[in-house]
């Protein structure tokens, strides 16, 4: 896995890359966290497009991520997500735990 | 006749091999002395020192994870000078003399390091030691490098380089021995460990795996995937005349998902006495798990059965649906369904089912369908069902559908917890 930060007019962009498992999700857990404690009403958006697996402790890493956020004001949404990935946040109902956008555009309404 | 002077010269080299020898035997006994790691070096150093009638030696051992060289052993006139080093200094590769033998993997003798710009005066700045002379050697095993050893000041100069540089390497092999050695037995800790834990987290599930009352038979297996898993499942009579099986997957896998399994099952047993509604059941569960560590969150499913006419009502937490299996045939249940316990504050919904004399209903966690097999494919959902579909009248259903996922996970390592429940209808 691999993650890539960018900057958009004052929010955060996480490109992620390859899987989210248990062997990768610490280092995800280190980036997000680090990201979310600095930010103040700000989006933190996360582009899925290029993720190609995601297991149970990935999620916990984005529900820890999203628990977190809420206290600073800001906002934590993701994009582009691969159908097989969609499936299984539909198959256990976190598309209504986690806002998710089909496309960059979308979630920023540009 | 051999004049005096000839003799001496004869035998003095020799007198120095047989030295050699004395010192190699005596040193090669130390090293196999011990595989305490720490002794090991200790002893080893201590001989050295002595030997070649130093001030003071050490040993850096290299960090891979930080490509540093690290000080593991100091051996010098005081203490205090020997932690100060082993908690202040790190060296980089190719600084200092340590460095620089890391780094070039050479042995190097300095006889004066006020000459020799490699020399890190930090060191000696910081301890109010005078290093003056100095002999490095590298450490270096089967795996690569493992350090460097130092001599400092030797009074002694009348020492065989080519000895000195076998006994690194024997010193080295022994390091490397000392290290798998230690975590051979690390590894044998941990084993028994999660051996010890694996037989704790069996008894918070159901000591008897199949479950009778009445009209109603409901059967278990749950195969965690490294020793302790997150998978849990629980029956349990609410009130009178009902039953209530519940099935979860905790996220993560290993201890800390065993762990708060254990928690769930038993906060789940205290909030499900005297309850008759699996959404109030549900409702209360995620509130106490809303406070979880790092995330975690649990998929659950919670059905309360009538035990005299087979009426069922379920709750579902962002579980994989039920699959029920009757006379018509084989059937995903279309469920309202809320998302995992321990995320958001919700309520949640309650589904409405008959089950019938003959009918069966199977309730899985998704590692049955996310096997792997060789090449790394996941078995996946519908690939489960059509199994189901073409073996629905076998009585040891759950049973098959193991024996299917570890024919098609053969030769690769379990990826996730399994547990199928299966509620019969006599």
């Amino acid at each position: 896995m691999k993650t890539e930060i960018t900057d958009f007019k004052g929010n955060k962009r996480i490109k992620i890359t390859g899987d989210i498992d248990m062997h990768t999700s610490p280092e995800l857990r280190e980036v997000l966290l680090s990201i979310i404690k600095k930010s103040k009403n700000q989006c933190v958006c996360v582009d899925f497009t290029d993720v190609t697996y995601i297991d149970s402790s990935g999620i916990a890493t984005f529900v820890e991520g999203l628990k977190a956020i809420r206290a600073s004001g800001s906002r934590l949404f993701f994009y582009g997500l691969p159908e097989s990935i969609m499936e299984i946040f539909r198959f256990s109902r976190l598309d209504r735990v986690f806002e998710i956008f089909r496309t960059f555009e979308d979630a920023f309404g540009i | 006749m051999v004049k005096k002077s000839e003799n001496k010269e004869y035998i003095r080299p020799l007198e120095r091999k047989v030295e050699a020898l004395r010192i190699l035997t005596e040193v090669s006994s130390i090293i196999s002395s011990t595989l305490d790691i720490r002794e090991l070096m200790s002893l080893v150093m201590e001989k050295a020192k002595e030997i070649l009638s130093a001030d003071a030696c050490s040993i850096l051992i290299y960090n891979k994870k930080t490509n540093k060289l690290e000080f593991e052993v100091a051996i010098c006139g005081e203490e205090s000078t020997s932690e100060m080093l082993k908690e202040k200094i790190t060296l980089d590769m190719g600084q200092g003399i340590a460095g620089w033998v890391a780094q070039n993997q050479q042995i190097l003798v300095i006889k004066d390091v006020k000459k020799d710009k490699r020399f890190f005066h930090d060191v000696d700045k910081m301890t109010g030691f005078e290093t003056k002379s100095l002999i490095a050697a590298p450490l270096i095993g089967r795996r690569g490098l493992i350090g460097v050893a130092e001599i400092i000041n030797p009074q002694k100069e009348d020492y065989d380089l080519e000895i000195l540089s076998i006994l690194t390497k024997h010193f080295a092999t022994a390091i490397e021995n000392a290290i798998y050695h230690s975590e051979s037995l690390e590894r044998e800790r941990i084993k028994q460990e999660l051996e010890i834990a694996a037989t704790l987290q069996k008894s918070f599930l159901p000591e008897n795996p199949i479950f009778e009352k009445g009209k109603i038979k409901v059967f278990a297996i749950n195969i965690p995937a490294r020793h302790v898993g997150g998978d849990l499942y629980d029956f349990v009579e609410p009130v009178r005349g009902k039953v209530g099986v519940f099935i979860g997957d905790v996220s993560g896998k290993g201890v800390s998902a065993a762990l708060y399994m254990a928690k769930i099952i038993s906060d789940f047993r205290y909030i499900a006495r005297g309850i008759n509604s699996p959404s109030e059941v549900m409702g209360k569960l995620n509130k106490v798990l809303s406070g979880a560590p790092r995330g975690m969150f649990l998929t659950a499913i919670y059905l309360i059965i009538d035990v005299g006419n087979g009426e069922s009502v379920i709750s579902v937490a962002g579980h994989p649906p039920c699959i029920l299996i009757n006379k018509d045939g084989i059937k995903v249940l279309e469920m309202q369904t809320g998302p995992p316990l321990g995320i958001i504050e919700t309520d949640f919904k309650e589904n409405k089912i008959s089950l019938r004399s003959g009918d069966r209903l199977i309730m899985l966690t998704d590692g049955v369908f996310e096997a792997k097999n060789i090449s790394g494919e996941r078995i996946g959902f519908n690939a489960i069902l059509e199994f189901i579909g073409e073996n629905q009248n076998i009585e040891n259903l759950s049973e098959k559908i193991i024996g299917h996922i570890n024919e098609y996970s053969k030769n690769t390592e379990m990826a996730d917890d399994i547990t199928i429940v299966e509620i019969k209808i006599r």
